[in-house]
Formats: structure tokens, sequence, C-alpha cells
């Protein structure tokens, strides 16, 4: 058959025009018509606020030990609910809207938690009993028989933190249910931030790990024996269970299952772009706490902190929580229509002596600790950030809480606020013994405080010998014997006590210098079995005015954090804790 | 050549294995991956420490840990098994998976800049070279060299502070000031001063041009509020059309070669039906749709050129399909802008289209259009950071190139035999000339997934060069092996392309076995 030049062209024309329609986007220019069609909720209620964060989101579950990243913790405070909350004058506050526990006896400590009822997951499952089990069950390290030393047995859950609970005996669950009651081997001082529901559903867990479902995962906690290391033994079905927790939690995309990230609380996950941004939407069937006011978080991580200010002066962010430094203060300083928030964070720097060697004598010690010049070393690291900035004079309060106003007056620190040279001088009698410091080059701010003291020291007779080390080796020569005085730093949880023996109880492993006073040692003893606030500040006094008055070392200052948001976002406000700015999400409104 | 081809794969696995060791020790050595746990002081400390010791094999000495990993990395040679496995993160997300990610988000950012910085570069490269010693060829080196000694980091942050942030204020109300069109007018009637050539009095009605011209434009841009809703309209079309037609027809086959000229011209009169024919058909496009549409495009103009035939019908083809293309492109430029004001105007932009991060609004919701328009208004900034800092090496290795060529016996040979000055730069300098840049832009190439890690930064990308640097950082070992073992392997491959490409093109250079 034979076609002419025309049929041909008309030909290939109906051709092409049917490969074209075919390919053609079939929403038929909605995208045109309706601009705004996915976001006009959003403008005409309660608003959309764009957060930027440093770190990319990598985990559901930021109970885990990999998955416990600053992002993973602060995505999980807005998409569960707990017992309560910290807030930024760093106390406990209970969520009653969520549940209620109280101390049911104080000897042995006994707490019950109940849950209230209509409480559920996002996909209508309630919070439960099998979860709070599950929760004490992955948070209290019970079936772990691994041991270290002789490499057998297995950490089953890796959990971030088995605090307190792993002084509790297998819990029961209340007749209603939805209530748990914990009992504890000793008294614990911070029994009220050991517990918490977990970020993961128990019938999530049990279904991934192959169980019938949520009533097969409590039988098996239940009937599982306490791990021994001892004895370890083999136990399959709570190895996929603790594999599944593990690990399956741990993504950059949003899971295809949306079971992978329930939410019981204000926000769910609506979308996620690996290592660039997610967003965040209101849970509808939310009502058990406080009411949020905008429809919808955006999360943006940019790690780079000048990058954080154009952003947030080109309108890319509504809020940010940049790395504090001098050029970021400044360069936020200049823009306008911006609010900065400056606070103490939980980090603090210290100089810390060892009770042997050149200083075991305690004049020598209080002779050195006379010479450190701290509000230099204020001056050249924090000052330039906080001019009001002033150096830390309490080891273990915290700058700012009740209990740092009520002990620094008296615990002896304010012997040191002036460098003494004279004093020193005399105390030394002529001697001029041989310090070496040892704290991390890597660390500039240290190398500065480095600086200063030695400087200082050598007035008074000191021959202070440099023991720098490089910032991969500086951890693991702690303890270790190879200085007399070494420079570095805390990361405090801001609330509760048990951290307090963990650093300067004999012997304890946190404890590199060597402190070991009876006197503050039974304060510590009384202190963790102490669940009166009023009591515990005494104690933490005591301890601390030890460790002053044995010339334990200086606190030198605590970290400032500098978070910044357009004054078109209300109600904003700065928190040392590990939530930072998000404290009070739910307080925050887009000002028209 | 089968032989010296294995021999320099075989070469390039050494290379690739004593390079891998090396920094496999380097990154070891660099950090304390527990140093945030030594500082913690939760109660199961150790724990959390053995854990994460157990992760990455901590209590293996790196050495043999670099044995381990050695091995996990050769099981991705098993063809279609799926067996890869370069390890995981500290935070327990493979490697393999975090490398896909980067590597597409650096292809996105540096893809159009490199392209763009070789089209630039070397087209600056020729003109220089032509017009050696000119004020053009002192102005366009004094910029290249200016630009190549810019730290990129400041140029990113000064792109942002007016380019975008600027930028976009200005945009809210585009108002163009007298002193604004004054000093672009100055501006512009300087580089046609520069790029005239002939006497005094030439060049100088050439910048007097230069002048009324762009203040003509920004005037008439000011008047009509065209940054708020931008476009090119059938009339800007028509004369950029004939303006394409004329200019390409000059580069491929010279004004005198009149068929050539009517193909050209043409295809532009069909482009312009074509403009008011295909609207509807574009309100749905999908990119599928305009790649179909450009191969229809430059088919439509080759067929021109066939029909006109003439003594050199290729000449002809060419001419009217390079000018078809160029026309779609005006076309497809031209609906981008009609989608502008719903761009700017949807409530995820907020009115301030040009972002400073990241390579997408999170949550924009569009059609190809609108979702088009946010991908350059993402990359505008970075890429133009990063084709001014690669221009001067383009330009320069061009324009030594190509006066070299220019004083080769066989351009005289060519001008003796009569043949115009368009045919002895375009047909016998100009391709010559392009042989030694085929080394340079093969290496390039290669060199593009490595990243720009400073530009990453600085605009939040999460490429290859944040997630080295991030995970340097945090001493985590796997993912910068994962990096190092891609941008190695493509340097060693690529080298070895460019030493082929460079003896397929040039037949006095023979690959010896």
């Amino acid at each position: 058959m034979r076609f002419g030049r025309t049929s041909k062209a008309v030909g290939v024309a109906a051709i092409a025009a049917l490969a074209l329609s075919a390919c053609a986007s079939t929403d038929s220019g909605e995208g045109n018509s309706d601009p705004d069609a996915s976001g006009d909720t959003g403008a005409s209620s309660g608003g959309v606020v764009s957060v930027a964060e440093v770190n990319p989101f990598t985990s559901f579950n930021s109970d885990s030990a990999t998955g416990n990243v600053d992002i993973n913790g602060k995505v999980s405070y807005l998409t569960k609910s707990g017992f309560n909350y910290i807030n930024d004058q760093l106390e406990v506050v209970p969520r009653e809207e969520f549940g209620s526990y109280e101390v049911v006896s104080e000897d042995p400590l006994t707490v019950t938690y109940t849950v209230n009822e209509g409480v559920a997951w996002s996909d209508g499952e309630p919070i439960d009993g099998g979860d709070l089990l599950f929760s004490w069950a992955v948070s209290s390290g019970y079936f772990d028989d691994a041991d270290a030393e002789a490499e057998t047995g297995t950490t089953y859950f890796a959990a971030a933190s088995t605090a307190g609970l792993d002084l509790s005996l297998l819990p029961e669950l209340g007749e209603d249910g939805r209530s748990i009651t914990i009992e504890y081997t000793e008294p614990y001082a911070d029994w009220e931030i050991a517990y918490g529901v977990i970020d993961t559903p128990a019938h999530v867990v049990a279904t991934q790990a192959g169980l019938a479902d949520e009533d097969a995962l409590i039988e098996l906690i239940q009937n599982t024996p306490e791990g021994d290391p001892e004895d370890p033994q083999e136990r399959p079905e709570l190895q996929s269970v603790a594999d599944v927790w593990n690990t399956a939690f741990d993504t950059t995309t949003l899971p295809d299952d949306p079971a992978m990230y329930l939410s019981s609380g204000p926000y769910i996950v609506d979308a996620m772009v690996p290592d660039q941004s997610m967003t965040l939407v209101k849970n509808e069937d939310y009502n058990w706490g406080p009411e949020t006011q905008l429809d919808e978080i955006t999360i943006r991580y940019i790690g780079d902190a000048t990058a954080q200010v154009q952003g947030l002066q080109n309108g890319d962010v509504d809020v940010i929580q940049p790395q504090a430094s001098a050029d970021t203060l400044a360069s936020l300083e200049a823009l306008d229509g911006v609010n900065i928030f400056e606070g103490d964070e939980l980090s603090f720097d210290h100089l810390d002596l060892n009770y042997s060697g050149v200083f075991e004598d305690e004049n020598v010690r209080k002779a050195f600790m006379m010479t450190i010049p701290r509000d230099a070393i204020v001056e050249s690291t924090i000052r330039q950030l906080d001019p009001e900035a002033d150096h830390r004079d309490s080891h273990i309060f915290d700058v700012g809480t009740p209990g740092y106003e009520a002990a620094t007056p008296v615990n002896g620190s304010e012997m040191y606020d002036e460098v003494d040279i004279e004093g020193a001088t005399e105390l030394l009698d002529g001697a001029t013994p041989e310090v070496r410091i040892m704290y991390s080059v890597d660390n500039p701010n240290r190398v500065d405080a480095y600086t200063l003291i030695a400087e200082s020291a050598e007035q008074a007779g000191f021959v202070v010998v440099d023991g720098g080390l490089p910032g991969n080796e500086w951890g693991a020569a702690l303890g270790t014997g190879t200085y007399d005085a070494v420079i570095f730093g805390w990361v405090s949880t801001g609330v509760g006590v048990t951290g307090v023996p963990q650093l300067y109880g004999c012997g304890s492993a946190s404890n590199f210098s060597g402190f070991c006073d009876e006197e503050a040692q039974a304060a510590m003893d009384e202190l963790i079995v102490t669940t009166d606030e009023a009591e515990q500040q005494e104690l933490q006094t005591i301890v601390d005015t030890r460790l002053f008055d044995t010339g334990y070392g200086l606190p030198l200052f605590q970290s400032i954090g500098i978070n910044a948001a357009s004054d078109s976002i209300e109600g904003v406000g700065f928190s040392p804790t590990q939530e930072g700015i998000w404290w009070n999400f739910w307080e925050w409104t887009v000002a028209e | 050549m089968v032989t010296y081809i294995v021999r320099r794969l075989v070469a390039a696995v050494l290379i690739l294995l004593g390079a891998s060791f090396i920094v496999y020790m380097l990154t070891a050595a660099s950090g304390d991956p527990l140093a945030d746990l030594r500082e913690s002081n939760v109660p199961n400390r150790d724990t959390l420490i053995q854990l994460r010791t157990d992760l990455l094999s901590l209590d293996v000495p790196a050495p043999i840990r670099y044995f381990e990993w050695l091995g996990g990395a050769a099981s991705c040679l098993i063809p279609f098994a799926a067996t890869c496995d370069l390890g995981s993160s500290i935070a327990g997300i493979e490697v393999t998976q975090l490398l896909a990610r980067a590597m597409g988000q650096t292809i996105l950012l540096v893809t159009g800049a490199t392209v763009l910085a070789i089209l630039i570069g070397i087209s600056l490269g020729i003109i220089t070279a032509l017009r050696q010693y000119s004020g053009l060829d002192y102005g366009v080196t004094f910029m290249a060299f200016l630009f190549f000694s810019l730290p990129i980091f400041w140029v990113a942050v000064l792109l942002k502070e007016y380019g975008a942030i600027g930028f976009n204020t200005f945009l809210a109300d585009p108002n163009i000031s007298l002193t604004a069109i004054v000093i672009t007018s100055l501006v512009s009637a300087f580089i046609w001063y520069l790029v005239a050539r002939g006497t005094l009095k030439k060049r100088l009605i050439a910048a007097a041009a230069g002048f009324a011209f762009a203040a003509a434009i920004l005037f008439f841009l000011d008047i009509t509020q065209w940054f708020s809703s931008p476009g090119f309209g059938p009339v800007v079309i028509a004369i950029a059309g004939v303006g394409i037609a004329y200019g390409i027809t000059l580069l491929t086959a010279g004004l005198k070669n009149r068929k050539a000229l009517y193909s050209a011209l043409i295809t532009v009169g069909i482009g312009l039906i074509a403009y008011f024919a295909v609207q509807p058909l574009l309100d749905l496009a999908t990119p599928l749709m305009i790649v179909i549409l450009a191969i229809v495009t430059v088919l439509v103009g080759v067929a021109v050129g066939y029909f006109m035939g003439g003594y050199d019908r290729r000449q002809s083809m060419n001419a009217a399909g390079l000018t078809a293309f160029l026309m779609g492109f005006t076309i497809l430029l031209d609906r981008f802008m009609q989608s502008w004001p719903l761009y700017s105007d949807n409530n995820r932009i907020r009115g301030r289209p040009i972002a400073t991060l990241g390579s997408s609004t999170p949550n924009l919701d569009g059609d190809f259009w609108i979702m088009g328009i946010d991908t350059f208004t993402h990359l505008l900034l970075p890429t133009i950071a990063l084709m001014l800092i690669s221009l001067a090496g383009y330009s320069r290795y061009s324009r030594a190139s190509m006066l070299e060529i220019m004083n080769q016996d066989y351009i005289r040979t060519a001008r003796a035999k009569g043949l115009g000055e368009r045919t002895v730069v375009m047909r016998h300098a100009f391709r010559n000339a392009l042989i030694p840049l085929a080394t340079l832009v093969a290496f390039d190439i290669g060199g593009l997934i490595g990243g720009a890690i400073i530009t990453e930064q600085v605009f939040a990308f999460s490429g290859m060069g944040q997630l080295f640097i991030g995970a340097l950082g945090r001493v985590d070992p796997n993912p910068i092996m994962g990096v190092f073992l891609i941008t190695g392997i493509l340097a060693l491959v690529f080298n070895l392309v460019a030493d082929l490409v460079y003896s397929v093109l040039d037949p006095r250079v023979r690959v010896k076995a």
C-alpha cells in the first residue's frame, strides 16, 4: 500500500497527538487553577511554622541507643504524649489529661501509673497495659544477661538509658487493663522521670516480631525469667522482639506502613524528605493534652549557622536554633523583625584536680584553685555571647535554678571568686609543684581556659606542664592518672539527682579525680533514696560544699544557647532542656 | 587497545585498594567515635559504649577492621545479588541508602552549573582568543580571575544576601529606581563598548546604543511591572526568534547561504504558530511530554531544512534544527514565566520566591510548571556561585588552546585557499581547539559526584559533600568510606575515559598497549 505525502503527514501528526495526550498530566491543570490547594487550610486557621534543626531525623524510636539523637527526641516530643514533661524552669509537670501516677508506698518505693481512658495511638488502638509493660521491659534492661568481660550473653533492648528502672521488679498490670504498678528494690529519688511510655507501640512491635498480638507480647514479658549474666540463656522470641525494637523504627523516609510512625500526641508525621525536611500535621484524634494552635510544622535540617540565619531572614524558616557563636549573635542582632532567645544550656566546663600525686595535699589544691582566673576565662568565652554572663559557682546546681541561688552563698565558692595570687603563694609556702593539665586541644574554649590558667598559676609558683591532647585521645585518658588537673565538660540532665553520685561517689565510674569524702558520700547515699525536693536540695548543697572545701576543682562556665524566631511567631521561649525551643510548642501561634 | 584498558583497570583497582586503606586509617585516627558517650553521665553508659563498640567493631584494630569493611564492599561486585554491604552509620542507617540519596542531590546541584560553566567558559575563551589583547580580552580575563580567586562560601553568602533576600524584597514592590536604571545602563554601555570593534567613534556609538537599549528595557520592565508577572508574549518571541535565526545561520552556514537563512526563518514562523497552538497542551505538561515536544520540534526544524534543500542540505538542516530547538526553548521559558505569579503567591512561598536553602520547598504542591519554577528558584543561587568559580578554568584553557590553533599552518592554508573567516574559525580552528578540553571536561564530569562540600554546606544541600563532612565530624567511618569509594571509582574511570576519548578525537595520539 502506498501513502501520499499528505496522508503520511496526517498520520504522523495523529500519532504524535496520541502520544502527547497519553503523557499529559491527568490533574488537568489543577495546580494552576488552585495554587494553594494544599496549604489554604493552614493559612486560614492556625498557621504553618517552619523550624530549622541542625541534625537530620533518623529514627522513630528515640529511646534506643542509635535513635537517641536530639532531633529524634524532639519529633517524639511533638508526636508522643507522656505522663509528664519538663518545663523551662526544669520542673517536672504532670500531664493529667494523659494519665496519672502516684506513689502507693514509700518503702519499698512503689508507683502506680494509669493511662486515662480514650488515650490511643493514631490507629485507634488504645494505649494500655501492653504498652506500659513493654515500656518497662525496654527501659529496665530486665532481660539482659550480657557480661562484657566474659563476652557472654545478650543485651536485648539497646535502650539509651536504663536509669532507675534497672532497680525495679517485674511490674504488675492493673485490672482495668491500662495501669501498671512498678516496685523498686531500693528507694530511687528520680522515680518521676525514670518511667514513661516509650515511642514504640507494643501492638506494632508484637506483630512485626511475628507474635500473634499485644497479649502475646505481654505474656512473653511476664513469663520470661529475668536475665542472669552468670547463666546466659538463648531466648529467640525475645530476641526477635528486641531486633524489631532496636532497628525497625530507624528510617529517614516515611515508612509505607503507617503503623511504624503512629502518633499519640498533638502532631503526626505527614511527609519526610530524607536529610532535608519533615512535615508534621495535627493528629485529629488527639484531645488528651494542651490544645495546639499550629496546623502544620515543617522541620528543615540546616547544619550551617549562617545558612540558618539567612534562611530566617529570607523567610525560608521561622524559628532557628543555630550553634551559638559571637558571629551568629551579631548577625542575628542586625536583623529586623526577629526575636532572639538566649539562655544557659545544660553543659558546663570545669577544672578538676586529682586527689593524688602533686595535688595530694589539700593546700596545694586550694592554692591552685585560688589562681584560676575564672573571670578572664568567662570574658574570653561566653561573655561574647552574653555580656551579663558570669562564671558558674556550683558543681551540682545549674545556673538559674532555685538550688543554685540557695547554694552559691554557702557552698564555699566565694573564696574563689577573685584570683588570689598572694593567698596561693602563702599556701604554697615556697614550694613549686609541677602540674600537668590535660584538655582537648581541638576545643578552642578549653585551649583559652588552659592558657589563662597556666599563666595565672605560674605567678603563684606553680610549674604548669601543657598536657593537651587531640580530640580523639583526651576522652580515653580521663581517669588514667596521666595528668594532675583536667579541663573538660559535663552535660547534666537538668532534672533529677542520681547524676550526683555518678560523678562524685567514692569509686564511681565517672569520678575521675578520686574524690572520696565521708560526709559527702553519706549525703549522696541519702540523696538517691530521698524523694522530697527540699531535702534533696539540702543534701546536694552538702555535697557541693564538701567539693569546694576539699579542693575538688572549680566549675568554670555554663554554655550559652541561642535561638531566634521571626516576630510573626508568638509564644516561643528558650528552654535549657533537651527539647530546647520546642518545650512549649503548643503555645506557639502565628500572628496575622 | 584492549590490553591497554585492562592494564589501566587493574592499576585502578590497586590504586583504589591502596587509597581506601589510607583513607580508612586516616578516618580511624581522626577522632574518637565514643567521645559523646564519654562525656555523658547516664547510668548505662558502659553498655552504650559497648553497643557502639560492637556496632563499629572498635575493639578490633583499625587495619583489621579495614579488611572487614573491604569484605562487605567486595560483595557489591557480585552482580544482581543485592548483597552490597558498605556498613551502616552510627545512627544505624545503611550507607548504600545514604549514598544513593546524596548522589541524587549532588548531581542535581552540580550538573547545571557544570554544563553552563563549560558552555559559557568555552565560548568566552574562544571569543577572547579571537580578539586577543582587546579591551574585551582584558575585561573577561580580569573577571575570570576575580571570580576564580573569590572564596566560595563568601560568594555564596553574598549571593544569598543580595540575590535572594534583597531580590525578594525588591520583588515585593518591583519599582526600579532611576539611579538603578542609570547605573545598569552605564554598565551595559561599558560592555557594549568592550564588545564592539572598530574605530573609537564606532565603539562610542555602540556604547550609546547599549546605554539606550538597557535603559529602554529597564524602563519598560518597570512600567509594566514585569517582575510581578513576567513573560515574553508573541511579539518578543517573534523578535527573539528572528534574532536566533540570524545568529544560528551566521554560525552554522553563513548568511550568504540564503536557503539556510530562509529555513531558519520559516522555522521561526512555524514556531510562532505553534506558540498559540500548544498553549492548551502545555497546561497539562509532564516531563515526558516536554521531551517528546522537544524532539518533535527539532524534527520539524530539520524537515524544513530538508525540504528547502539547496546545494548543501546539511547546512540548512543544521541551521533550522538548532533554531527550532532554541525557539522551542523560548516558548518553554515563556510558559514557565506565565506560571510565575501563581508560584510567587503560593502560600508556601509567601511572596519570597528565591530560596536560600535546600533543593525544594517542603510540601509545595503544583503542576509541572510550579514544581519546575521551584527547582529553578532553589538551584539559581548555588548554580551561579559554582559557575562563576569554575568559569575561569574553562575560559583560560579554551583561550590558550584556540590561540595555539589559530597560529597553526593549516589555518594559514585555509585562509590562503580563500575560505571565509567564519569557515576558518568554526570548521578548522574551533573543532581542533576543543580536543585538549575533552580531558578537562571528562575529568570534571568524574568530579561532579565528589560534590561541592562548601556550597552544599552553605545552601543546605544534603549531597555527597555533606555526607562526608558530617560523618567526619562524628568520626563515623562507614559513610566516609562510601563517599570515598564512589568518588574514587569515578575519578579513576573518567581519567581512563578522558585518555581514550583523546585518542579517538586526535588521530595523532595513539594508545600504546
